[in-house]
């Protein structure tokens, strides 16, 4: 053979050899970091909302990226993701203005810009909405855990996850309370509610729901008001609810509306026996802990994703809010916090699971997840998907006491172990004002 | 008919409280014809210091009233001094997009410093009279709104003298009326901008001091009120105080009644409709002039 065939042989054979080995063994490209996309509304109508997903990133990120070795939550122990070599998670973070458009334009520049591996957020159903189907064509996954609107995980989507429970599971939750609190010692006279609620799609989605469970519980609906998003006063509404004179008020308003509604109710003297609420305000720290100073919040009871008052008593809790503090300003965790930091550990879980950022391996390993409720800080009875909802979410009642705190109301074992006697009737403006505060 | 009157009550409780944050945007707006689009974020800057001043000093907002204005009558004086004059001259869209500009500088810069939360004022003069009622033909007033629609009241009798009966007052209405001839008369008209944006700021800045015993306070509180304020000044007449005070009394009428009979929603529509009926049938507004 001649020198020059036989160089070409070996060139050849090198190049099928190299090819085939290639073939054989696909390079695990090497994943120096894993980068989530966080659309967030940081400014605008929602910001007090997106500054505590903001912390809840920087305290997921704290634990991904940091050897917390006693705490016994995914990706506590170890520094970044042992499945990926001990890469590191980072979040890049964009705020949205609260506006659905930016959040859209936002959500495409992180995906073919930044070229993120999961998009999280938005944190507010109507916004998630908006951009659902923009990262469902660009196929990653997509995760909005505190959104609780039940539409967003009824649309047959498939890159949409969440663990949180939706507005259908928390608001059963509160008239499942109200529906078997007479047999369990509460009052037998309630029959008539009113439903005070936003105009946005959180609230309506918490509207329908409660419209087709109240009649179940025995409720007759004696008004159903919807106020405007932002408004700067309540009177005549609040005239109108002192007319129907309901037994409950289903009050589902941001924190800013239930202030103005708070002062409304206080000038005409109105309180129902019993104020319900779902979320809104009920879940926001600040408004919670201005109320100390006034009784303001003493009997309203609501919806939790979790018995915050017993969740304490965890250990796991207990460093995780310490790690949150470090970047809320010495706020504690609440509620919303808690829904987004186990979702986004639970995020970390699947990541570290698929070995791969590959949007295909993420997508089958999140479809795949089982978690224990003994890996979570918050009361779910664990983490599972069904068609992108995490079935094992629950909802809990709390009501808030004298002491300015939530206590669980519901379920009943919870409640036992909580051990606290409800307020009823929701007490009148005259006895918040006559009473100690909590905060001075 | 007494839910028709208490509606009509609470409706001028809170238009008195609208006026309050529609008067600063008269003079800068209605007067000096310039646009304002953070106005708000004036208000907003008022119950952020009214807040402040309580929760670090124990300062009640109606003594701290006093501190804000003169602060934030500096601050206006600044605005147009290093913004406003620059732009004055040029295209109205651009001072469209300086004060745009200025709302989200304002909006964010506060986000930065005191985070998003809501913050709330406690125990204050007027929240300690918050159950006071006093009951008249059936009706009951609200204690709280009548102190501030009493403080409103004489802000815009104030304001109606400094305007109508002083030099000063006169002086103002010349250089928004004619600039140059204005000047002939020995009219500073830089000087009187000047005046006037600090006294548009200092003003919807007091209305926040008295606001924020009735509202939270959040970097973005001024939206809602701005939006009405544009409405209440449009519909009672450019530069118009009278006008203005009216105008703030009927959007407050118009949104308390039509909720007694219509779903909420049609508050606000009902507010703009009319603003748009008077604007067909009279352009300059209720008691403005062309």
């Amino acid at each position: 053979m001649p020198r020059l065939s036989r160089r070409l042989v070996l060139v050849a054979i090198v190049i099928v050899a190299a090819f085939g080995v290639s073939r054989m063994a696909p390079a695990q490209s090497k994943v120096s970091e894993v980068l989530i996309g966080s659309v967030l509304p940081l400014t605008g109508n929602f910001a007090s909302l997106g500054q505590q997903y903001l912390w809840s990133a920087q305290t997921a990120e704290d634990i991904v990226n940091n050897d917390y070795p006693d705490l016994q939550i995914p990706l506590g122990p170890g520094k970044g993701f042992p499945g990926l070599g001990g890469a590191p998670i980072k979040f890049i973070v964009r705020d949205d203005q609260s506006r659905g458009e930016q959040a859209r334009t936002i959500v495409e520049q992180l995906i073919s810009v930044n070229k993120v591996h999961w998009i999280n957020g938005e944190g507010t159903s109507g916004i998630t909405s908006l951009i659902q189907p923009v990262v469902e064509s660009a196929g990653i996954p997509l995760s909005c855990h505190p959104c609780a609107s039940p539409t967003l995980t009824e649309k047959g989507l498939k890159w949409f996850f969440r663990t949180g429970p939706n507005d259908k599971t928390m608001v059963a939750s509160v008239f499942t309370f109200l529906k078997e609190w007479p047999e369990k010692g509460g009052p037998k006279d309630l029959k008539t509610i009113a439903l005070f609620t936003c105009d946005n799609l959180f609230c309506q989605d918490n509207r329908k729901v409660a419209t087709d469970l109240a009649p179940k519980a025995g409720f007759k609906i004696v008004l159903d008001l919807t106020t405007k998003t932002g408004a700067t006063t309540l009177a005549s509404e609040v005239q109108r609810l002192q007319a129907a004179n309901p037994d409950v008020l289903f009050n589902v308003q941001y924190p800013a509306e239930t202030v103005v509604f708070e002062n409304d109710a206080k000038r005409a003297g109105f309180m129902p026996k019993v104020m319900a609420t779902s979320n809104g305000a009920y879940s926001d720290e600040t408004w919670l802990q201005a109320q100390k100073k006034t009784n303001g919040a003493a009997g309203w009871l609501g919806r939790d994703p979790t018995a915050i008052d017993l969740a304490h008593e965890r250990p796991a809790w207990k460093k995780v809010n310490e790690i949150y503090k470090k970047y809320s300003r010495g706020q504690n965790m609440g509620e919303l916090a808690m829904r987004e930091i186990t979702g986004l550990l639970w995020m970390a879980d699947v990541i570290n699971r698929a070995r791969s950022v590959e949007p295909a391996a993420l997508q089958k390993a999140a479809n795949e997840t089982n978690m224990a409720p003994e890996q979570l800080i918050i009361d779910y009875k664990g983490i599972r998907f069904e068609n992108g909802q995490n079935v094992l979410a629950t909802g809990v009642v709390t009501q808030v006491g004298w002491d300015g705190e939530k206590h669980t109301l519901w379920p009943w074992d919870l409640a036992t172990k909580a051990n606290f006697k409800p307020i009823f009737p929701s007490p009148s403006w005259q006895e918040r004002e006559s009473k100690p505060k909590p905060a001075g | 008919m007494t839910e028709l009157a208490q509606a009509l009550v609470n409706g001028l409780q809170m238009g008195f409280l609208y006026a309050l944050v529609a008067v600063g945007l008269t003079i800068i707006w209605g007067l000096m014809e310039m646009i304002n689009f953070a106005h708000g974020e004036f208000l907003m800057l008022g119950m952020f210091g009214a807040w402040w001043l309580s929760a670090s000093f124990g300062l009640d907002p109606l003594v701290a009233i006093v501190p804000i204005a003169l602060v934030m009558f500096a601050f206006g004086v600044l605005v147009y001094r290093h913004l406003m004059r620059r732009v004055q001259g040029g295209d109205p869209f651009t001072q469209i997009f300086a004060t745009i500009g200025l709302l989200f500088l304002l909006q964010n810069a506060v986000v930065a410093g005191f985070t998003s939360d809501y913050r709330f004022v406690n125990d204050t003069l007027l929240q300690r009279l918050g159950g006071a009622r006093l009951q008249a033909l059936g009706l009951t007033f609200a204690v709280p709104l009548l102190v501030a629609a009493g403080l409103s009241l004489l802000l815009f009798l104030a304001l109606y003298l400094l305007i109508e009966r002083t030099e000063f007052g006169l002086a103002l209405q010349a250089t928004s009326e004619d600039r140059d001839a204005a000047r002939l008369v020995g009219i500073r008209p830089q000087r009187m901008f000047a005046v006037a944006w600090g006294l548009g700021a200092a003003l919807v800045a007091i209305a926040g001091a008295i606001l924020v015993n009735f509202f939270s306070v959040y970097p973005q509180v001024g939206l809602q009120f701005t939006v009405l304020a544009y409405a209440i000044v449009a519909l009672g007449g450019f530069g118009s105080i009278l006008g203005t005070l009216l105008a703030a009394l009927l959007v407050g009428v118009i949104q308390s009644v039509t909720v007694v009979y219509l779903p909420p929603a049609f508050k606000d529509a009902f507010v703009f409709a009319s603003y748009l009926l008077i604007g067909l049938l009279r352009p300059q507004g209720l008691f403005g002039r062309f």
